[in-house]
């Protein structure tokens, strides 16, 4: 049988498509890059499945036509279709129900929300040395972490910092890797390195492929409904998990966050479901200044952006602001200067 | 032969194989899922690791996803995949032989 693609464009197309699925239950997700199908004699779609980045998702077979192997070419085909666009290391979404299928296709398990959905990777041992690798991180003592975007490294950030080198001995410090704004990941790394030198006590990591990627957690990059926020949080939440067992982190920090209705989310799902996996988690409310005003990241960016960055001097360490008024941020600043909206949803 | 990036080759159907190899460092690291892995397994293995050898493979990272393949499909999506991954497949190709 022929696999095609489906343009996106083809709204008739798009529309049987997400019939099929509906009618096994899923729901199309709102971004796709690619998606493919298998159609019957009269040219009705009978098997589906989508790539996002690196993930292949949404994928359906239609029940009449289950068992004959349908998922295994739609696979083949995706699989083709990322390999010519440079991505081998793939992650597939599916339902509990479902992930059997996957594992006989050689893909392998990372974490799973009972009841809603299994995240399972094309490496056998990706995730393990991922863990193992980290863990030779590890210090004696008590350690927590901290995941944060640092978009770039405030104030705000530092204190919160300070707060959990107050009660641990060692402060796991994930930066996210994953470019998705006008600061680069590995500008947003130093700057967090730079701005933390002097605490003995603070170990910086890349998240990586597992930790509020792209893959993990889409919907933290684009915008998308509440209830696919509170799946990919609670994902993304059970990975965590096993970060911190291979770390001995037993207490998760994290800022509040009052203006993005994303990482709002993702602070209530934490609070909630860390505890169920044997993590703390700890919320410490915001760093004021003097004249009232709260440190936030997205207020640097809209200063930058508008070409006022005195004004926000005071939110930010010397160690960010040097390199703001530096030569060496010239690109970064004009790609800020380019951005139509700054603030993070 | 040098493995210069990731390549792909075969499919998941059955009696077919998905080949995958990547660059690498390690020597040959080599894993296999099988749905006959019991019975054919270390087979499987042999024969994959014999083509690489033949191929002078020294580095990668190869990732085998079985699907009940005879040994000569095994052997050409073996060769497929590396003759992509160090852009030999637009050329004229000595299957089954070695390439100086």
């Amino acid at each position: 049988m022929a696999v095609s693609a489906v343009s996106q464009q083809d709204r008739r197309g798009v529309a049987r498509i997400r019939a099929l699925l509906e009618r096994v239950g899923i729901t199309l997700d709102a971004h796709l890059d690619y998606t493919c199908a298998i159609y019957d004699d009269e040219g009705e779609p009978i098997a589906t499945g989508s790539a996002f980045g690196p993930t292949l998702r949404c994928f359906a077979v239609d029940p009449d036509h289950q068992g004959e192997g349908l998922l295994n070419e739609i696979i083949s085909h995706l699989m083709d279709y990322q390999a010519g666009r440079g991505m081998t290391h793939l992650f597939v979404y599916t339902k509990p129900a479902s992930a059997r299928f996957f594992c006989d296709l050689g893909f392998y398990e990372i974490a799973r929300v009972p009841g809603s959905l299994v995240f399972l990777e094309n490496r056998r041992r990706g995730f393990s040395d991922y863990l193992a690798a980290l863990s030779r991180t590890a210090r004696p003592g008590s350690a927590c972490a901290i995941v944060m975007n640092a978009n770039p490294f405030t104030l705000g950030h530092r204190y919160l910092i300070e707060q959990a080198a107050a009660s641990f001995d060692t402060v796991h410090l994930f930066l996210l890797s994953e470019d998705a704004g006008p600061i680069p990941a590995r500008v947003r790394l130093e700057l967090a390195r730079r701005g933390t030198a002097d605490l003995a006590g603070v170990v910086c990591h890349e998240s990586g492929d597992y930790l509020i990627s792209k893959a993990t957690f889409p919907s933290y990059f684009l915008k998308n409904e509440d209830t696919v926020i509170r799946a990919q949080a609670a994902l993304d939440t059970a990975i965590f998990a096993k970060i911190a067992q291979a770390l001995g982190v037993t207490c998760r920090v994290v800022g509040e966050e009052p203006t993005s209705h994303v990482t709002g989310i993702y602070n209530e799902i934490m609070a909630k479901t860390l505890p169920q996996h044997g993590v703390a988690c700890r919320i410490i409310p915001r760093k004021a200044l003097p004249d009232g005003r709260v440190i936030s990241a997205s207020q640097v960016r809209q200063a930058i952006h508008d070409d006022r960055l005195g004004d926000v001097a005071d939110m930010l360490p010397d160690t960010t602001l040097s390199y703001f008024r530096s030569a060496e941020s010239e690109q970064v600043r004009a790609a800020i200067r380019r951005e139509e909206d700054v603030i993070h949803y | 032969m040098e493995i210069k990036k990731p390549a792909v080759a075969g499919t998941l159907e059955s009696s077919d194989l998905m080949v995958t190899v990547e660059p690498g460092s390690n020597g040959i690291e080599l894993a296999i899922s099988s749905s006959v892995m019991n019975q054919y397994g270390r087979q499987i293995k042999n024969t994959v690791l014999e083509t690489l050898d033949r191929l002078e493979v020294r580095q990668a990272k190869v990732t085998v996803v079985d699907k009940g393949a005879l040994d000569c499909t095994i052997k050409a999506r073996v060769e497929c995949a590396v003759f992509r991954s160090c852009d030999q497949s637009q050329k004229n190709i000595p299957w089954g032989g070695a390439i100086v």
